[in-house]
């Protein structure tokens, strides 16, 4: 019975088959992209397993059943298109790329989000945005890109790390440096050793970089708990390119140069000057002769410093994997000499689906970064900027008569030529251009970021993701001071290499669970497990008393009398979980709130636990209904949250008493290095944000708005202690301290025009920050050299005296003391009298100028600072210019100083202002000449409102202008895209400040710092 | 029923993998932040056993040797107190030799301030050399107490760390108050005496309760702990190498002590303790070098040194503190004309000689006594023998001992001279005590100069009854002087660019270091007068 049945439904099978009518249809699946056909698109019909894919060449043959209604036509990362089959045989059809703009994302902690579910402050950058541009490391070009970050670089010197403040400065004496997370691995940033300066980002190749988020208020950096106080910025690094296979091969080809240069005296004006600050202490003049009229600042700086970038990348992706493969080169020439970078970057990610619920990836990148230092000393004699502006004017840089070519004192072979002068620089200046060329500072890195993972779809909402990660970096340092000539003839040569390698493992483990349930409760939730150990290592040997300058490239056995060498080891780690929960309903109303727990070697073991709580609510308002009739509104949201998070940039054993290495000539010691706090707890940092994001018009116009408090609270403070306590580094590590950091971020972009052959935007930003101190141990101020740290007051505010002028009768500089009352710093005296406005030739009353009579000159951190960038485009021609600004802040200028010395230096031109005589009284400004009088004219060391200057300045950041080659023409060459570009960045600055740039300030301090650069590039961009 | 099943077998299926791993994490967990330093070794091992005393006695040294140059960037060497600073800051106080760059300007004119770099690191590393020397102290008498190491050594080792605390006593009270005879019984303000260690936070709460001590308050202290040092401290000949001159000694206190009471107008007790190196405890242990550069030729084996702080070619002052750098190579302080043309300074005086003591560059005049100018080798010459004989000198002419002040005078003096059968003082060569001390203190500066002695002179002499010194006296320009200013045969009447300061003016003292003023508020109300 049963057999006949078999046979039946076998019969009835075949039957069905024979009935069946089938009809065939082809067809070419192409891309409205580029208009290319596209392989292993699937096609099926509708409600069936029946389905091909497409060939090499986009086509399909397909039977179906002649009753199919319906093909459906799906690829990666395309919108999936259905057809009515009809009567149609052949059909071709497009398709388009996912629409993603309705539903773009942004990368959190630990996973992604949709941008429009997003209820905390992230700021994204694309790194399109930044690819292009000529960098040392991509974060300084993402200065002005968004609100509330402010990113400066002090310096030109490439392999200087620049300064990120996310919304204010999170901490007093601790770490400010943000959180860096490339492809969820916490990666090492700042310097990573060698003798040259070396930056941690630079070893990222901006071209692979996909995008970066920035997250910047407490619910956004909730999740990353104990490490998130200066806010966290995420890269994440590019994957293959949805659509077939591609080749891209970008470039750029440049010249940079200082932004400015020192107005310095010529010879004329130098011998006069020199002669003049003798005389008038009666003393003989010193400067003769004037063949020689140098720029010694040419002789420093480059004006042409050659940059060039190479990448190539090769990337695609199919149903079951997705590859990403990039090579890049770049080099590049700072504007000092000989600074230089070399990087060499090589990256692979790569994702694969084994099965349906388990895939596995990996992202590695291997840099090799090369870079050439230099002594940048802002107070040492071989300093390049230092000794740019000091040395004679009337002496040369070379020398063909002496051996070593150069101009070297015949008196004594350590000072710099002097030349008909008849007597050599001051301060036994070395001729800074030999040491530059001769001396050698080094860093070589090797560096790799990997993370590897596994992710398995338990469910398909549940979601378990682990990925192992390692961020290893290892340095080659290498110096070399020659022994005949600068910093190395004081030990007759100097050399020295050294090792570190820093190594930091990072677990993690995610589970994800994304549900909708009833349709409009849509619920997310995370759980996360962290582990994080870092190892630092470093060596050094030494040697000096050199053999011969011959052994200078490395340490070489037996060629050195001096034998030093000596190192550390260092090591950390943490223990964290933490959890998420968003849930919405409808898209309408949003919740989040998350918690972590993190525990961290470098805290007693009783403070060790933390905990870091953060939530968050939004509520899109465009779409309840009452607001269905304003049809402008695109989008309308109004976002909340609030978070304490910590600091751990806090070293490694900062709790424990401790006894260093101290040796006592060459015996061994030990001696007492740390004091002890048991009682020492995590720093904290409670931040509230408001936002509001608003589009309109379809979106064209897009507006957003934060107002954010963080208060960050039991900062560390190394908290002083009386030096007459002989506490190690006079001070112990409290949690005592509160800072206070609020202001306005304003964004806004604006599509202007949007035609098929003409597209204009314009966007920007502003933010307003301030900050305060809020209170200090035992409330006691913190005063620096030119700063002071007080409760009530901005952080680092200038901190010094009230200069008023010249007394016009004898050229004495005058101060307002505290009690209001004049006094001049009377020159030949050194001390200070009265000054009496009715009787300015008065000196007979003594007074004094002292500590007391100091005050506050201003915030040293810019109050407001943002951009405005225009985009156009008219049919294959782009154009982009980018302005920054940025100012409420005062810096105090002690290049300035510095250019003004009393010494047998030179001076910049402002010194010819001084006051010569009651005749010739000068600028008013500029006090007497006073040969060695520094101390008292200039009164170095302090500041004072001579000094002191607005740091405001508007800067043309960037202006790109590129070409796109029309797609037919290209076409016929077998290239997808091609573009040509012309790129300046730093061309134009508008400020009064006097210095080179006002934001080469650290600390509010312009102190003989590298001019930053400003370059022009070319290049091409070529995708196949 | 069966499909349910099936799911649960998938699920259970794809969970293995994240089970697995959470339970891998669990293992590990704690381990992973219970870490210790490898660079540093915890307080509480300091002083539990023998090596690591011996190494912190050692690295209480470290202190004297090398201070640091407190920058907030990169702390670096800087040679304070003992391991060149007191010779640089000693010098450029005074006149007898010209700052000729910017190094010491601010010491040499007098520009100083609360938060000028020498005088406020003086204070801070004296001070941090102090609270070693407690830490030292406190230290060894647990240990002793513990059985950790024997009575016997932690008393020799108490005896060092005395030391070390008096003469740093010392050097506070020579810059940061005003001299013994300031006021009659030495009552005026003296700095603040801590003898307990800083190294919790309750004995930083105490602290603030400590003002300063007056004056004479903290010579008694001194004088105590160099009782105590040297009662316990072994002779020169027990210890090997060079730190027969380089670590604490008896006769290093007993000499320390004539200096002291030198400075405490005690005059008797400078006799009772140099007579000690004569006929006393110290007899034989000390001799003048047979050459008055033989000292500096062999610094660290001769008879005459007794006391300085080692430096080794990898750990010294540095390029910027060390003395053969500061005043050999670098040239950055000369010899004054003032004192090169004092004409008690014969012509002929092997002090003066081209190669073994000075050098010439353009005519100006440096001095050679430290010449490893590649290592910085020399150690600091903080006590020598020619010191206690021109102490002793001294107290026996104060007292009206013509013979034996001219004896001890001589001493130094004819192994300089070029001959001296003709060139020596005689009992005629002075009307009275008076003018032989005159001759004496002539006699320092040219034999300690440029070794720092000049500034304790000045201090000391403000009111000497005899020949007092009012405040700072004029000096050169700052600036390296002419070639010719240096030509022998006359006294210097030249310009003196760096005006005179007189003692009543608030710049004679230093003032504590703002950073104090600051932290400090018992300290705040203290402040020297004008500052």
């Amino acid at each position: 019975m049963k057999k006949i049945a078999l046979l039946l439904a076998f019969f009835a099978i075949g039957l069905n088959v024979l009935l069946a009518q089938t009809k065939e249809i082809t067809g070419i699946v192409t891309s409205t992209e580029d208009g290319g056909t596209m392989p292993g698109v699937s096609i099926s019909v509708k409600g069936t397993s029946l389905g091909t894919i497409t060939d090499m060449n986009g086509r399909f043959v397909l039977k179906v059943p002649a009753d199919a209604k319906t093909l459906l036509f799906s690829f990666v990362g395309m919108a999936s298109q259905e057809v009515v089959i009809g009567n149609q045989s052949v059909i071709n059809i497009q398709l388009k790329a996912e629409d993603i703009s309705v539903d773009e994302v942004v990368v959190v902690g630990y996973g992604v989000q949709k941008k429009r579910e997003v209820t905390g402050a992230i700021s994204q950058v694309k790194g399109d945005a930044i690819a292009n541009l000529a960098t040392p490391s991509f974060e300084s070009q993402l200065a002005g890109r968004s609100a509330g970050v402010q990113i400066t670089a002090a310096n030109g010197v490439l392999g200087e790390a620049p300064r990120i403040r996310i919304r204010g400065v999170g901490s007093i004496s601790q770490g400010t440096y943000p959180l860096v997370v490339v492809d969820g691995m916490p990666v090492f940033t700042g310097d990573v050793g060698g003798y040259a300066s070396t930056n941690a980002m630079g070893d990222i190749n901006p071209a692979d970089i996909e995008s970066v988020e920035i997250l910047k208020d407490g619910s956004a950096t909730a999740i990353y708990g104990s490490r998130a106080a200066n806010g966290v910025i995420l890269i994440t690094t590019k994957k293959g390119s949805k659509g077939k296979f591609s080749v891209t091969y970008n470039n750029y080809l440049g010249i940079a140069s200082p932004v400015n240069l020192f107005d310095l005296l010529e010879t004329p004006d130098f011998v006069t000057i020199s002669n003049e600050k003798r005389s008038n202490r009666g003393q003989a003049a010193i400067a003769v002769g004037t063949d020689v009229n140098t720029d010694w600042q040419a002789a420093v700086l480059r004006q042409n410093a050659f940059q060039q970038d190479h990448n190539l990348g090769i990337s695609g992706a199919n149903e079951m994997t997705n590859y990403y493969f990039s090579l890049g080169y770049t080099t590049q020439e700072g504007v000092s000499r000989p600074n230089e970078m070399n990087r060499y970057t090589f990256r692979s990610n790569i994702d694969q689906k084994l099965y349906k619920w388990l895939s596995i990836g990996l992202n590695s990148a291997i840099t090799r970064s090369e870079y050439f230092g230099l002594n940048t000393g802002s107070n040492s004699l071989s300093g390049n900027i230092f000794s740019a502006i000091r040395m004679l004017p009337n002496t040369s840089v070379f020398d063909a008569n002496d051996p070593t070519g150069y101009n070297i004192d015949d008196v004594n072979t350590n000072y710099s030529g002097r030349g008909q002068n008849l007597q050599q620089v001051d301060d036994n200046l070395p001729n800074i251009r030999y040491t530059l060329d001769k001396n050698v500072y080094s860093s070589k890195t090797m560096g790799v970021i990997a993370s590897t993972y596994l992710m398995v779809n338990i469910t398909p909402d549940l979601n378990f993701r682990t990925q192992l990660g390692v961020d290893t970096k290892g340095t080659e340092g290498f110096r070399y001071w020659n022994p005949f000539h600068g910093d190395g003839q004081s030990v007759n040569g100097r050399i020295n290499n050294n090792y570190s390698n820093l190594t930091r493992w990072n677990w993690q483990n995610v589970l994800t669970y994304t549900k909708t349930f009833a349709e409009n409760h849509n619920i997310n939730v995370n759980l996360v497990n962290e582990f994080q150990q870092q190892n630092v290592n470093s060596f050094y040997g030494a040697g000096t008393n050199m053999s011969d300058s011959f052994f200078s490239h490395n340490l070489i056995d037996g060629s050195y009398g001096t034998q030093i060498s000596g190192g550390s080891k260092s090591q950390n780690g943490f223990n964290s979980l933490a959890g998420r929960i968003n849930y919405n309903y409808a898209q309408k109303y949003f919740f989040q709130a998350s918690v972590r727990r993190d525990g961290i070697s470098s805290l007693p073991k009783d403070n060790r636990y933390g905990i870091f709580p953060g939530v968050s609510v939004g509520w899109t308002i465009s779409r309840e209904s009452f607001m269905s009739d304003l049809t402008f509104i695109s989008d309308l949201k109004l976002r909340a949250s609030y978070a304490e998070v910590g600091n751990v940039d806090i070293g490694n054993y900062p709790y424990l008493g401790l006894y260093s290495n101290a040796k006592y000539a060459d015996y061994n010691g030990i001696a007492f290095s740390q004091i002890g706090n048991d009682q020492l707890k995590w720093e904290t940092s409670q931040k509230t944000d408001i936002g509001l994001d608003a589009s309109f018009v379809d979106s064209k116009y897009k507006f957003s708005f934060d107002y954010f408090i963080n208060n960050q609270d039991g900062l560390i403070l190394a908290a002083p202690t009386p030096p007459s306590f002989g506490i190690p580094g006079n001070s112990i590590a409290k949690n005592i301290g509160k800072l206070k950091n609020w202001g306005y971020e304003f964004t806004f972009d604006l599509a202007l025009i949007s035609k098929k052959d003409l597209k204009l935007s314009v966007d920007g930003n502003l933010s307003l920050v301030k900050n305060e101190i809020q209170e200090l141990v035992n409330h006691q101020d913190i005063i620096q050299t030119y700063t002071i740290i007080r409760e009530g007051e901005s952080i680092r505010t200038l901190f010094g005296y009230d200069y008023q002028g010249v007394n016009m009768s004898n050229g004495n500089p005058i101060y307002r003391k505290a009690d209001g009352t004049l006094v001049q710093g009377n020159i030949p005296t050194s001390n200070y009298k009265v000054y009496n406005p009715e009787n300015p030739t008065d000196i007979s009353v003594a007074s004094t100028l002292v500590s007391a009579d100091r005050k506050l000159l201003g915030t040293s951190i810019p109050t407001y600072f943002g951009s405005v960038g225009l985009k156009a485009e008219y049919k294959g021609i782009d154009l982009n210019v980018m302005f920054r600004y940025s100012g409420g802040n005062y810096v105090m200028n002690r290049t300035r100083m510095d250019l003004l010395n009393q010494k047998f230096q030179n001076n910049g031109t402002e010194i010819l202002g001084r006051w010569q005589s009651v005749d010739n009284p000068g600028d008013g400004w500029t006090p007497r000449l006073w040969y060695a009088g520094d101390t008292f004219v200039n009164f170095t060391d302090n500041t004072s409102t001579r000094w002191v200057e607005k740091g405001d300045y508007v800067k043309l950041q960037t202006v790109t202008l590129g070409y796109t080659l029309p797609a037919s023409l290209l076409k016929r060459m077998g290239i997808q895209n091609l573009r040509i570009f012309a790129q300046g960045q730093d061309l134009l600055m508008f400020t009064d400040y006097t210095g080179i740039d006002p934001e080469m300030e650290n600390g509010g301090v312009d102190f003989n710092g590298t001019p930053r650069q400003s370059v022009v590039t070319f290049g091409i961009n070529l995708k196949l | 029923m069966k499909n349910i099943f099936k799911v649960y077998q998938k699920i259970l299926h794809r969970g293995i993998v994240p089970v697995l791993v959470i339970a891998m994490t669990f293992t590990s967990c704690e381990k992973n932040i219970d870490l210790e330093p490898f660079n540093q070794v915890s307080e509480t091992a300091a002083f539990q056993t023998a090596p690591l005393i011996a190494l912190t006695v050692s690295g209480m040294y470290e202190a004297a040797q090398i201070g640091y140059y407190a920058n907030p960037v990169d702390p670096a060497y800087r040679g304070f107190p003992f391991g060149s600073a007191f010779v640089q800051q000693g010098d450029n106080r005074g006149e007898d030799v010209v700052n000729v760059a910017t190094f010491y300007q601010l010491t040499y004119t007098a520009t100083y301030s609360t938060t000028s770099a020498n005088n406020v690191n003086y204070w801070k590393d004296s001070y941090r050399l102090i609270n070693r020397c407690n830490i030292v102290i406190d230290g060894v008498r647990k240990a002793a107490t513990d059985n950790v190491i024997s009575a016997a050594l932690a008393e020799e080792y108490e005896g060092e760390a005395r030391l070390l605390r008096a003469m740093t006593y010392h050097e506070l009270l020579q810059h940061f108050a005003r001299p013994y005879k300031d006021t009659p019984s030495a009552s005026h303000m003296g700095v603040p005496y801590h003898e307990k260690p800083f190294t919790t936070q309750a004995a930083i709460e105490e602290g603030f309760a400590t003002g300063r001590s007056t004056v004479a308050e903290v010579y008694a202290k001194i004088i105590a702990d160099l009782d105590f040092a040297e009662a316990k401290l072994p002779l020169k000949a027990t210890r090997t190498g060079n730190q027969k001159l380089t670590r604490a000694t008896k006769g290093a206190a007993i000499a320390e002590k004539t200096r002291i009471y030198l400075h405490m107008w005690d005059m008797d007790k400078v006799i009772t303790e140099g007579t000690k190196f004569t006929s006393g405890s110290l007899a034989g242990t000390y001799a003048l070098t047979a050459e008055p550069s033989g000292p500096f030729a062999s610094p660290y084996s001769n008879t005459e040194s007794i006391f300085g702080m080692e430096n080794s070619a990898t750990v010294n002052p540095g390029v910027n503190a060390a003395l053969a750098s500061q005043y050999g190579r670098r040239q950055l302080v000369c010899m004054s004309p003032i004192l090169w043309r004092n004409p008690s300074w014969l012509v002929d005086d092997k002090r003066r000689a081209d190669g073994a003591m000075t050098f010439k560059v353009s005519n100006v005049i440096f001095t050679n006594k430290y010449k490893d100018q590649t290592n910085y080798t020399d150690p600091s010459p903080m006590l020598r023998y020619a010191e206690v004989i021109l102490n002793m000198a001294e107290a026996y002419a104060r007292k009206g001992d013509v013979t034996n002040g001219l004896t001890y005078l001589n001493m130094i003096r004819n192994r300089a001279l070029a001959a001296p059968a003709t060139q020596a003082y005689t009992a005629a060569s002075f009307k009275d005590n008076v003018e032989l001390l005159g001759a004496i203190l002539v006699e320092r500066r040219i034999e300690f100069a440029m070794e720092g002695r000049r500034w304790p002179d000045i201090h000391r002499l403000q009111k000497c009854p005899y020949f007092p010194i009012n405040g700072i006296p004029a000096k050169l320009a700052n600036g390296m002087p002419a070639g010719s200013a240096f030509t022998l045969g006359t006294p210097y009447t030249g310009a003196l660019g760096t005006v005179a300061i007189p003692y009543s003016d608030y710049r004679f003292v230093w003032p504590i270091p703002q950073d104090e003023i600051n932290s400090n508020p018992t300290l705040a109300a203290q402040q020297n007068t004008g500052w």
